[in-house]
C-alpha cells in the first residue's frame, strides 16, 4: 500500500511544469562547475567544491529549495485542489499514507540533488584528489533531504501556507538567524547535514567546518525527522474539511 | 402581470436601469484596482491566515532599525555616534525579508485573477490591460516600500532621537534623505516588478512563491559565485542582472563607496551603471507582465 | 446515526443539535445553501468532528475511524478528480487503495454501473460535468460499500444525467444500502428520497415522508402584494373574508395573507368589484426556499 501511494505520489508531483523548472535548478550546479573548469581562477579546485558549490550552493539552496517544493506538494497539492478526499476516505492507515507520501518526496528531492551536486562536483574536482567530499556530500544530502522532507510534509499537513512557511524557516531561520546566533544551530537541518558530510570529508576545518558536532547532528536528525513524521500522522488523523485557503 | 393594456407582444419595463449617474473614469479604476491590491497584499479583509506572512515579514523588516533604535537609546548619553546599521546597507540585510514578502503575496495580487478566472471580469469593463497591470504594480511597490521605506524613516528618526536633537540632526543629515526615499522606492520597483511578472505568469501560487524566491535567491548566488570563480571582468556583468545590482545602485546614490570585502568592489564598475540595470529590469518584466495580461484568454 | 449533533466554527453553528438515524433506503437532505448539508454529510463521512454528540455510521463512530471506509463510500462535492488519469485508471486506483484484491475487475464492474463504459479509456480532463459525477460515484461504489453519501450530486446535472443517477440509485438502494445525499431543489428530493430530512439554519426542520412534507408547505399561508385604485377599502372588505389571515396596507401596497389560496383566488375579483376597486396589480409575493423552510421551522 505504501509502494501504491508513493508511486501515486511520484506521479502526481513529476507535473510538466515542475519538473522543468526544478531541472533547470537543478541545472545551474553543473554549469556552474563547468564555467569554473573552463574560465576558472587558479583557486584550490576542493575548496571551491566544498565551499562554494556544496555548502554555498547545494546545501543552502538547492536541496531546501527542491525538498520544499517537492515535500509540501506531496500531499499540500492534493489537499489544496480538494482530490485528498480520495486517498484519506479509504481503509488505509493514516501512518501509511505518510510513509507513502514521503517515501516518493524524498526520493525524488535525493535524486535530482544528488545528480546534480555529483555530476558538478565531479567536473569541479576533476583531475583532483576528492577528500572524501562526493561521498560525504552525497550521504549527507540524502540524510538531509529525508529530514527535510518529512518537516515540509508535516507542515503540509497543518497548513495551507506551508510552501511558504517552509521558504521563511529556510531562508530567515537558516539564512539570516543561524548565521547571527551560534546557538540556534542546533535547529537547523542545514547543518545537521553539513555534520553529517563532515563526518566522511577529509578537509582542515580552514577548508570546510560544518560548525557542529556529528554525533548531536544525526541524533537531532532522527529526532527531527521521527518527531515531523509521528506529528504528521497524528495530524492527518485528525484531518478535518476546512474552508480551503 | 404588470400592464393591463396588451398588445400581442410588448417589451416590458421589468424596472432595468441604466446608470446615469456619475461614472469615476479611468482616474477612478486606477484608484479602486490600486487600493483593493494594497488591502490584499497585507491580507485586510481576508481571513487571519493570510495574514500572517505579510505581517511577520513586514515585522521582521523592522527589526534591525528596532535595535539601533535600542542600541542608540542605550548609548545617547555618551557622546558617540554607534551605527550598527547603516541607511545604505540596510537593505543587503532585510533583502531576503523583502524577497520573502513579495513571494507570500504577489500570487495573491496577481495570480488569483487569473486561477478564478475574474480576469475576463475586469477586462470586460472599462479597464484596460495596461492600467490593471499599472495598479498591481503600483499596489505591489507600495507594500514593498512600507517594508523599505518604514524602516529607512525609523532609522533616521530615531538615530536624531538618540542624537537628542531630531532638528539638527535633520538639517545636518539633509542629504540622506534623497538617497533613503529614491533607493526605497527602487528596492520596492525592482522586486515588486519582477515578482508581479513571474506571478502573471505563473498563477498557481505554489509555482509563483517557489519560483520568486528561486530566482532572487540563485541570481545572487550565482553572481557571488561566479565573481568569485572566474575572472571578475567578465562576472561582473552577471551582477547586473542579479540583486547585487540594487545594493550597488544604492551605494551610488549615497555616493559611498562599497566595503574592501564587497563584491562589487572586485566589480569596479561605475555606480550609475547599475542604477542603469536596475531601471533596465524594472521596465523589461513589466514589459514582460503586460505582454502577459494582453495575451491572456478572457 | 446523528445523536444530539453539534458543530460549531467559532461564533458561528453550523448545526445545531441535530438528531437522526438513517437506515436502509434513500435519504435525502434537503435545506437551502448553508443550512449545514455540507457539514452533516462531512461529519457522517468522519472528514470533520461533531463539536458535540455522537455520529456513528454502522454502528462505529465516523471520526478517525479509516476502518469504516471499507464499507463507505463518498462522493465529495468538489469536481476536482485527480488530473491525468483516464476514467479508468481512477476507478482502478480507488479499487487498489480500497485494498481489493482483484481491482481490474471491481473497477470495470463499477464503471459498468454507471454506464460509462465507452467513455473510461478517455483521460477525466476531458469529461463533461455530469460524466466526472458519474465517474465519481463508479469510484465510491467500486468496492460495493454498504453505505453511500453523496454531496450534491445532481448539481448542474442535466435531466438526462438525473434520471439515469435516480435510476441508479434507486438499484442500489433496492439491494439494502444505505444512501444520504443532499440537495437544494425539493424536485429532486422528491422524485429519489423515500425519506427526507429538512435542514434550515443547522437545525433539523422536518423530517419524515415527501408528501407529508409537500403537505405542510402547501397548507402555508401565501402572500400577494396588491396595487388597487383604493387600498384601505378592498383591505377592510378582505379582512371579513374567512380565507383571508392578514392584511397589510402602506406604501402604496396592500399585502394580504392567505392559507386557503384556491378561496382567495376565486373570491378577490368577485370581493374587488362590490367595492368598487379596480384592481391593478395582484402578483404573489417572492418567497425564497428559506421562506419556505423558516415557516416550516417555526410550526
Amino acid at each position: 500500500m505504501i509502494g501504491i501511494i508513493a508511486a501515486l505520489t511520484l506521479r502526481q508531483l513529476l507535473g510538466r511544469g515542475r519538473t522543468i523548472l526544478l531541472g533547470l535548478v537543478a541545472l545551474l550546479p553543473i554549469l556552474l562547475a563547468l564555467v569554473y573548469r573552463i574560465g576558472g581562477e587558479d583557486t584550490d579546485q576542493s575548496e571551491w567544491v566544498a565551499q562554494v558549490l556544496f555548502d554555498g550552493l547545494v546545501v543552502t539552496i538547492l536541496l531546501p529549495l527542491l525538498a520544499v517544493v517537492y515535500g509540501t506538494a506531496a500531499l499540500g497539492a492534493e489537499i489544496e485542489d480538494g482530490t485528498a478526499v480520495y486517498l484519506l476516505a479509504k481503509p488505509v492507515s493514516r501512518a501509511k499514507i505518510i510513509f507513502g507520501k514521503l517515501l516518493a518526496a524524498w526520493a525524488l528531492t535525493s535524486v535530482t540533488v544528488l545528480v546534480s551536486a555529483l555530476v558538478a562536483g565531479a567536473i569541479g574536482l576533476q583531475g583532483v584528489p576528492g577528500h572524501g567530499l562526493l561521498v560525504g556530500f552525497a550521504i549527507a544530502l540524502v540524510a538531509g533531504s529525508l529530514v527535510y522532507s518529512a518537516l515540509f510534509l508535516m507542515l503540509s499537513v497543518f497548513t495551507s501556507r506551508a510552501l511558504i512557511a517552509g521558504l521563511v524557516y529556510v531562508f530567515i531561520w537558516e539564512g539570516l538567524i543561524n548565521g547571527l546566533f551560534a546557538g540556534t544551530r542546533l535547529l537547523s537541518v542545514r547543518h545537521y547535514t553539513l555534520a553529517v558530510a563532515d563526518i566522511f570529508v577529509d578537509l582542515p576545518r580552514g577548508v570546510f567546518d560544518a560548525k557542529l558536532g556529528s554525533v548531536p547532528a544525526v541524533g537531532l536528525m532522527i529526532a527531527v525527522a521521527g518527531g515531523s513524521v509521528w506529528y504528521g500522522i497524528r495530524r492527518l488523523q485528525r484531518f478535518e474539511i476546512g474552508e480551503s485557503t | 402581470m404588470s400592464d393591463e393594456g396588451n398588445a400581442s407582444s410588448s417589451i416590458y419595463d421589468l424596472g432595468y436601469r441604466h446608470y446615469e449617474g456619475v461614472r469615476v473614469g479611468r482616474r477612478g479604476t486606477l484608484l479602486t484596482l490600486y487600493t483593493h491590491g494594497l488591502r490584499s497584499c497585507f491580507g485586510l479583509g481576508r481571513r487571519a491566515t493570510s495574514k500572517i506572512f505579510p505581517w511577520a515579514l513586514a515585522i521582521f523588516a523592522f527589526v534591525p532599525a528596532i535595535i539601533q533604535l535600542g542600541v542608540g537609546a542605550v548609548v545617547s548619553g555618551f557622546d558617540q555616534k554607534i551605527e550598527l546599521f547603516k541607511h545604505e546597507d540596510y537593505f543587503t540585510y532585510v533583502r531576503i525579508i523583502l524577497v520573502l514578502f513579495c513571494a507570500a503575496v504577489a500570487s495573491e495580487l496577481v495570480g488569483k485573477d487569473q486561477r478564478n478566472r475574474t480576469l475576463s471580469l475586469y477586462f470586460s469593463r472599462a479597464v484596460s490591460r495596461f492600467d490593471y497591470a499599472f495598479a498591481k504594480l503600483a499596489a505591489l511597490t507600495s507594500a514593498m516600500l512600507v517594508l523599505t521605506l518604514g524602516p529607512q524613516l525609523l532609522l533616521f528618526i530615531g538615530n536624531g532621537m538618540a542624537a537628542d536633537d531630531l532638528g539638527g540632526y535633520t538639517s545636518d543629515n539633509w542629504d540622506l534623505v534623497f538617497p533613503i526615499v529614491a533607493g526605497s522606492f527602487l528596492v520596492s520597483a525592482v522586486i515588486a516588478s519582477v515578482g508581479l511578472c513571474i506571478a502573471s505568469y505563473l498563477p498557481r501560487r505554489a509555482y509563483s512563491t517557489a519560483a520568486i524566491v528561486g530566482t532572487f535567491i540563485l541570481t545572487l548566488s550565482i553572481a557571488h559565485i561566479l565573481m568569485n570563480s572566474i575572472d571578475p571582468a567578465v562576472a561582473r556583468f552577471f551582477l547586473l542582472g542579479s540583486p547585487v545590482a540594487w545594493e550597488g545602485a544604492i551605494l551610488w546614490l549615497f555616493r559611498v563607496d562599497p566595503d574592501a570585502r564587497n563584491v562589487l568592489t572586485d566589480a569596479d564598475l561605475a555606480g550609475w551603471v547599475y542604477l542603469l540595470a536596475v531601471l533596465v529590469t524594472i521596465a523589461a518584466t513589466f514589459a514582460l507582465t503586460l505582454r502577459r495580461f494582453g495575451r491572456v484568454s478572457t | 446515526m446523528l445523536r444530539d449533533v453539534s458543530r460549531w466554527y467559532g461564533n458561528v453553528v453550523a448545526v445545531n443539535g441535530m438528531s437522526f438515524t438513517a437506515s436502509p433506503g434513500i435519504t435525502g437532505l434537503l435545506g437551502p445553501n448553508g443550512a449545514g448539508k455540507s457539514t452533516v454529510l462531512h461529519m457522517l463521512s468522519g472528514f470533520l468532528k461533531p463539536s458535540a454528540g455522537e455520529v456513528t455510521v454502522l454502528g462505529e463512530p465516523a471520526w478517525g475511524n479509516p476502518e469504516l471506509y471499507r464499507r463507505l463510500g463518498l462522493v465529495p462535492e468538489r469536481e476536482s478528480v485527480y488530473a491525468a488519469l483516464s476514467g479508468y485508471e481512477f476507478v482502478r486506483l480507488n479499487a487498489r487503495l480500497q485494498g481489493l484484491p482483484d481491482a481490474d475487475r471491481a473497477a470495470r464492474e463499477a464503471i459498468r454501473l454507471v454506464d460509462l463504459g465507452d467513455a473510461a479509456d478517455r483521460s477525466t480532463d476531458g469529461y463533461s460535468k455530469g460524466m466526472r459525477q458519474r465517474i465519481k460515484v463508479a469510484a465510491a461504489l467500486v468496492h460495493d460499500p454498504a453505505v453511500l453519501l453523496l454531496d450534491e450530486p445532481f448539481n448542474g446535472a442535466d435531466p438526462r444525467q438525473r434520471l439515469h443517477m435516480i435510476e441508479l440509485f434507486r438499484r442500489l438502494a433496492a439491494g439494502g444500502r444505505t444512501i444520504i445525499f443532499s440537495s437544494h431543489i425539493l424536485e429532486e428530493v422528491e422524485r429519489l428520497a423515500e425519506r427526507v430530512l429538512v435542514v434550515v439554519g443547522g437545525r433539523l426542520a422536518a423530517s419524515g415522508d415527501f408528501r407529508e412534507i409537500r403537505r405542510l408547505m402547501t397548507d402555508r399561508p401565501h402572500t400577494f402584494t396588491l396595487r388597487t385604485s383604493d387600498n384601505r377599502r378592498l383591505a377592510a372588505a378582505l379582512v371579513a373574508h374567512g380565507s383571508v389571515v392578514g392584511v397589510e396596507v402602506g406604501d402604496g401596497r396592500l399585502t394580504v395573507r392567505t392559507s386557503q389560496l384556491g378561496a382567495f383566488a376565486r373570491a378577490i375579483p368577485t370581493i374587488a368589484r362590490s367595492c368598487d376597486v379596480t384592481l391593478r396589480e395582484l402578483r404573489p409575493t417572492d418567497e425564497s426556499l428559506e421562506d419556505v423552510f423558516a415557516y416550516l421551522v417555526n410550526r
